[in-house]
């Protein structure tokens, strides 16, 4: 439901026909005619507003579940206490393995 | 004795501040642009009078049944209700409406 590309497409081409319509009644009537007897030209200017406004409430965004729980129902209890900012990397479990050299720290800090 | 509304526990419903205010958003959006297309399509038709008005209500209504078939069948999943969807912010339209029928009616009809 998204608005795409598709949707500003349609919007364009309802807005060329409602300016389109405007142009010929403009002409029509400076030639003298009466507009209420041109029943296309008053069918064109509808279509081309029935057009615009279903394009304009896709453009307009998407709507949103007003239900409070409907964003609580796909996480677990887990998503809760998960606190990204504490996560911890460097702890003393690294020395139990065997690739570990108990220098390196020593030679980092001298490098710097 | 009169009975008790809603008595069941299960009954209430919780609904999220910020959906609500962005449906109400999305939906204020849609009829500011349908209060300025509609106007200029009533001027370009050239309606006078009451007939402006009516052409108005009609495009109310119009957007109306638009949103709500963009809803779906689910609408209360999207909006509190119905009817405040329909009658909301309609003066509010109307101005807009009217600002664009007589500019358009100027445009094409008098010059």
């Amino acid at each position: 439901m998204a608005s795409t590309g598709y949707h500003k497409i349609i919007l364009t081409i309802g807005i060329c026909f409602l300016v389109h319509a405007a142009v010929s009644a403009a002409q029509r009537k400076s030639s003298g005619q009466d507009l209420h007897e041109i029943p296309s030209l008053i069918f064109q200017g509808i279509v081309s507003l029935i057009v615009c406004m279903y394009a304009i409430i896709y453009i307009a965004g998407d709507l949103k579940e007003i239900r409070a729980t409907e964003e609580l129902e796909n996480k677990s209890w887990e998503t809760l206490r998960n606190i990204p900012s504490f996560y911890m990397f460097n702890h003393r479990g690294r020395s139990l393995s065997p690739a570990y050299d108990p220098t390196s720290i020593n030679k980092a800090l001298n490098e710097e | 004795m009169p009975k008790p509304k809603s008595s069941k526990p299960g009954d209430h419903t919780a609904y999220s501040e910020l959906a609500v205010r962005n449906n109400a958003a999305v939906v204020e959006y849609c009829r500011t642009s349908m209060a300025a297309l509609s106007g200029c399509t009533a001027g370009i038709l050239g309606l006078t009078g009451f007939y402006g008005f009516g052409f108005y209500v009609l495009a109310v209504i119009g957007l109306w049944v638009l949103l709500l078939m963009r809803a779906g069948s689910k609408w209360n999943r999207y909006f509190l209700n119905r009817k405040s969807l329909l009658t909301n912010g309609f003066v509010g339209g109307l101005c807009t409406y009217v600002l664009f029928w007589t500019f358009f009616y100027t445009m094409v009809h008098v010059y």
